[in-house]
């Protein structure tokens, strides 16, 4: 099977702290890959090296473009976007003043083209642009389910779809490789069952998941494949049932001595 | 109701095309109003960076100066037509903001404004100490007034700006243009990046927005608006001196936009008519009170406190504004209600 992503002995260090120490794991093309651990094992700090956000100390992160696997360690994240790779936000970051609307035809800003001019002298390609992008990004709040909210001011949403619009805003940007961050963090058992629905409907579009999750259930329900952080160190790796078993995971979680109580 | 504000727009439009002949309309009256204009181009123009990027900006009337010397120069020494003086402010005007801009790329907050006040005094101390270029402290009097011409195209026409009646209109059609242009942007895909990054520039950037690009292009074209003002300026008012750029004309225009709610473009204007306005009554009044007429930035000082702590939006805040008229969106709007009443 094909790797979209490669980490490859990656090192990430802020002063003193080591966030990531050498972890190593690839991503299987058209998986979900679940990222899990405790609270400050680094799990976002891998995601910001993913996406451009944290350059790397060391070791490298192989993209698979359509050219080819390249080194994308250090990537601004723009580039990344525009390579095809999105995200969302643990602590969500919408555009809170703007329209549910312009929040996704912003996430499509790179697969648009119009600049300056014409903007200003709104030629005919810059309204059939502005035309196709609002086409596009009902698209896709439809299919997140927020057609119906487009006009809506995004801060003014529920807690769950401000998230699935950050979900839409990544989508918009056509990913080949999606990076969720605690997507059903704070939502109740209703939407997080949706939020299932939803990343399985992602996949079907051939787009490859990453998840950050708390939510254990949620987790094992829908990775096939899970790497577990710990203190910046890769503890384990394996299918949901070999991680649940597995005693060094289990004493990250509960503690010492919980393995053998 | 739409009828009724198409036939409100064309009103307000016929009282300003006909405000010259009205009866009231002294010199001194077209004089204000023609000066309101002006200041709106500046509000406009300087609304680019606070409003839609979120970069405050306390050095915009350096480009205000640039723009005003170039054109003074141009058309003092050198004779140039007014068709060359404006692209050519309006470039070199953005050309130093791009100058400017590419330092504090990496600023935001306060270490940006820092650096934008430190360049207003480097524009101010240029026009002071260049003698050779700028005459100094002495200042460029005898500017040629505007004239349009075409003779460069063959045909024997020129007419001369002689009182304040064609400042007036052609200040209106600067003010229409520059209008239209910017609610053109904002309701673009540069208008809505730049309001990406004014809300997060993190989100924007992993939205696939190239910071340092955008905040660029949002440099070079507040300071292009900037120049701009200052060449009609320049041949409007026949005199410059480095003065005229000091700080608190900066400061004066921020005011206006703060006062109109930053980020909306009807707010500047709006700003720029109460705030010159109230500038000359206070020109006025001050005196008889026993006080400088200088004393009226004070006065600026003072409303600039009420705004922030009791209406920090401004009077027009801009919550979601964009594209809010514009085709696109309001299609949008009745499919969605068809959709959902059917």
């Amino acid at each position: 099977m094909d790797t979209i992503l490669k980490i490859d002995g990656v090192s990430k260090r802020f002063g003193g702290l080591m966030a990531l120490a050498d972890v190593s794991f690839e991503v299987k093309k058209g998986r979900i890959l679940g990222l899990i651990g405790p609270n400050g094992a680094g799990k976002t700090t891998m995601f910001n090296c993913i996406a451009g956000i944290y350059k790397p100390t060391e070791g490298r992160i192989v993209f698979d473009k359509e050219t080819g696997p390249v080194d994308v360690g250090g990537s601004r994240p723009e580039q990344m976007t525009q390579m095809g790779v999105a995200r969302t936000f643990q602590n969500i970051r919408l555009f809170g003043s703007l329209p549910v609307l312009d929040n996704v035809r912003i996430g499509r800003h790179c697969r648009a083209a119009q600049g300056f001019w014409g903007a200003v002298l709104r030629t005919k390609g810059q309204k059939a642009e502005e035309r196709m992008l609002v086409e596009q990004s009902m698209e896709y709040l439809d299919f997140v389910g927020l057609k119906n909210k487009a006009l809506d001011l995004s801060s003014s949403l529920s807690y769950g779809d401000q998230r699935r619009l950050e979900i839409a805003r990544a989508l918009a940007s056509q990913p080949k490789l999606l990076l969720l961050d605690e997507p059903a963090a704070g939502m109740n058992p209703q939407e997080t069952a949706s939020l299932v629905d939803l990343i399985h409907a992602i996949m079907r579009k051939d787009i490859t998941v990453v998840l950050i999750e708390h939510d254990m259930k949620l987790v094992m329900s829908i990775c096939e494949h899970l790497v577990v952080l710990d203190h910046g160190v890769k503890i384990a790796e394996g299918g949901p049932r070999d991680i649940r078993e597995n005693p060094e995971v289990i004493e990250a979680y509960l503690g010492r001595g919980a393995a053998h109580a | 109701m739409t009828g009724n504000k198409t036939a409100l727009k064309l009103l307000g439009l016929a009282a300003l095309l006909a405000f010259p002949v009205l009866p009231f309309s002294s010199e001194y009256v077209m004089h204000v109003a023609v000066l309101i204009m002006v200041y709106a181009v500046l509000a406009m123009g300087l609304n680019v960076l606070p409003g839609f990027c979120n970069l405050l900006d306390l050095g915009y009337v350096g480009f205000y100066g640039i723009g005003a010397y170039t054109a003074g120069i141009l058309a003092l020494n050198h004779n140039v037509s007014f068709w060359l003086i404006v692209p050519g402010a309006i470039a070199l005007g953005a050309l130093c903001g791009m100058l400017r801009g590419a330092p504090t790329l990496r600023l935001s907050g306060d270490y940006f404004a820092i650096v934008t006040f430190g360049f207003t005094e480097l524009v101010v101390l240029f026009l002071t100490n260049e003698i050779w270029l700028t005459r100094g402290p002495l200042g460029l009097p005898g500017i040629p007034p505007i004239a349009l011409s075409l003779e460069f195209l063959g045909i024997d026409w020129r007419y001369d700006f002689l009182s304040e009646i064609p400042y007036y209109y052609l200040g209106l059609a600067m003010v229409g243009a520059v209008y239209v242009v910017m609610c053109r942007i904002e309701d673009s895909r540069l208008g809505r990046a730049w309001l990406a990054i004014k809300e997060d520039p993190l989100a924007a950037a992993s939205c696939g927005i190239n910071l340092m690009a955008y905040k660029t292009v949002a440099f070079a074209f507040s300071a292009g608006v900037g120049a701009l003002a200052g060449c009609f300026m320049a041949q409007w008012s026949m005199f410059l001196a480095p003065d005229v750029f000091k700080f608190w004309e900066s400061f004066l225009v921020l005011c206006m936009i703060v006062l109109g709610g930053l980020g909306n473009i009807n707010g500047a204007i709006v700003g720029a008519v109460v705030l010159i306005a109230l500038g000359e009554v206070l020109r006025v009044l001050l005196p008889k009170l026993g006080l400088p007429a200088e004393t009226r930035f004070l006065v600026y000082g003072l409303i600039m406190i009420l705004i922030m702590r009791f209406k920090p939006g401004g009077f027009f805040p801009t919550i979601a504004a964009t594209s809010k008229k514009s085709r696109l969106i309001l299609d949008l709007k009745a499919r969605l209600q068809a959709e959902r009443a059917g």
